[in-house]
């Protein structure tokens, strides 16, 4: 239920309305609920035709220097 | 193409990590239990086989995180009441079709004439009553935050007088600490709900360590966002510290999604609520708030008292959803309770505790 899929900003509609591009397979979702703006390129995640988060790349970085850590440090 | 989700699934990364949980685990000589309170993360560590791997003396419980197993018969009968007397279009999410009310499911409901259609979210059902202004249209909203923000949008600029919603949302972590307060659970660490944070962020678990000295980690669903969650909360558990470690930070902000939490305050009041098997948690559900009563179905119809039944036939998934019992100790599992004929909620959602165990076989499960 609280499933929400990872997809990739492809087309800017308009305001609140993006296209997603989830495993190739292209769909409109709602921007509503994110105060961030989206750009195409953006990895975005979403729930039944919402997006509730964006991708953070700098984090996502980090989360793989975090791993390198934890690999590291056997 | 998605998210590089390739390198969240690396089976290097995933051993190496086993290795480190399982050099953790050894530092300890008890049975360690950590329970999440999230059927996404149920349904994909058991379809990526993590429990096996894991030490044996950890024990991944399962908590009551599928809101479709956890919504009380009496919500079901109460929209089926609605359905009977007003001459209504029921429209809900296709988990909750087969899912057991007092007398029937909605789906059994449907075969007797009751209108009842699937929907992908409340935006196709507001669509739906758009399209047919004759036709009441009522959609039987369930979910944790999550959804709750979703649906919060929809209630905040739709105004169609031929629709309305039936919340049964729940949030969770009011839940948890109802987890920690019960004498009949034992457990050492949360695995808290990756997709339930995007919205609440990590703040709202910080309680559970300052109050309970609890350990908590933020974990997203590929299997080394599990694994490193469970790795990060085990830490705490061994070292015998406890805070919130967000192990899902690409998503999960330390606030949350503040746009969405906001729209889901002003749409929203947080109220007690049934749990299926468990009686009322206070204030664990969420129903709209008095602004936008013209769309709440339970001010709409004057619903009666009805009388009601979780669990039916021996169905124990009152224990089930706390991780009291697992699914193969009830004597219905995998015999009359099946996936393709649940009996009790746990057996219907592809994420209900006994519907996963039952399709991917896990026989682990030892007592």
């Amino acid at each position: 239920m609280c499933l929400a899929i990872p997809g990739l900003v492809c087309e800017l509609i308009n305001e609140k309305r993006v296209m997603v591009d989830i495993t190739g397979v292209r769909r409109e979702a709602d921007t509503s609920l994110l105060e961030e703006s989206l750009d195409v390129g953006d990895y975005v995640l979403v729930h039944t035709g919402f997006i509730i988060s964006k991708l953070d790349p700098k984090q996502a970085k980090e989360d793989l220097k975090l791993w390198d850590e934890i690999l590291s440090n056997q | 193409m998605s998210e590089p989700t390739q390198k969240y699934r690396d089976k290097n990364v995933v051993n190496i990590l086993i290795k480190k949980i399982n050099t953790l685990a050894e530092k300890s000589s008890e049975t360690i239990r950590i329970m999440h309170v999230c059927g996404t993360h149920e349904h994909d560590l058991v379809k990526a086989g993590l429990r096996s791997l894991l030490p044996k003396n950890i024990d991944l419980i399962a908590g009551p995180g599928c809101p479709v197993c956890v919504c009380s018969a009496q919500d079901i009968d109460e929209v089926l009441w609605i359905a009977d007397n007003h001459n209504v279009t029921i429209t809900t999410f296709g988990d909750m079709m087969r899912v057991p009310s007092s007398t029937e499911s909605l789906y059994q409901a449907q075969g007797r004439g009751v209108a009842v259609k699937i929907v992908y979210g409340i935006s196709d059902a507001i669509k739906m009553a758009e399209k047919n202004p004759d036709e009441e249209i009522v959609f039987f909203s369930v979910g944790f935050e999550t959804t709750s923000c979703v649906t919060a949008a929809e209630v905040a600029r739709t105004n169609l007088p031929n629709f309305s919603v039936y919340s049964s949302h729940k949030v969770v972590p009011p839940a948890m600490e109802l987890l920690l307060q019960r004498d009949d659970l034992e457990f050492d660490g949360f695995l808290a709900p990756g997709h339930v944070s995007t919205i609440i962020g990590a703040k709202p678990y910080e309680f559970i360590p300052e109050k309970y000295n609890f350990p908590v980690s933020i974990a997203g669903f590929e299997p080394v966002d599990i694994l490193l969650g469970i790795y990060a909360v085990l830490e705490q558990i061994v070292e015998g510290t406890a805070r919130v470690d967000n192990m899902y930070k690409r998503y999960v902000k330390y606030e949350g999604n503040p746009a969405a939490s906001r729209i889901v305050d002003d749409a929203f009041v947080v109220s007690d609520a049934r749990w299926r098997g468990l009686g009322v948690w206070p204030e664990t559900g969420h129903e709209i708030s008095d602004k936008y009563a013209h769309i709440d179905a339970k001010k709409k119809y004057n619903i009666p008292n009805l009388p009601t039944e979780d669990l039916r036939g021996g169905c124990i998934c009152d224990e089930i959803l706390i991780g009291k019992s697992k699914p193969q100790k009830c004597e219905l599992f995998n015999k009359s309770c099946r996936p393709d004929h649940p009996i009790g909620a746990c057996m219907v959602s592809h994420e209900g505790t006994c519907n996963v165990a039952a399709t991917y076989e896990e026989i682990i499960w030892e007592e």
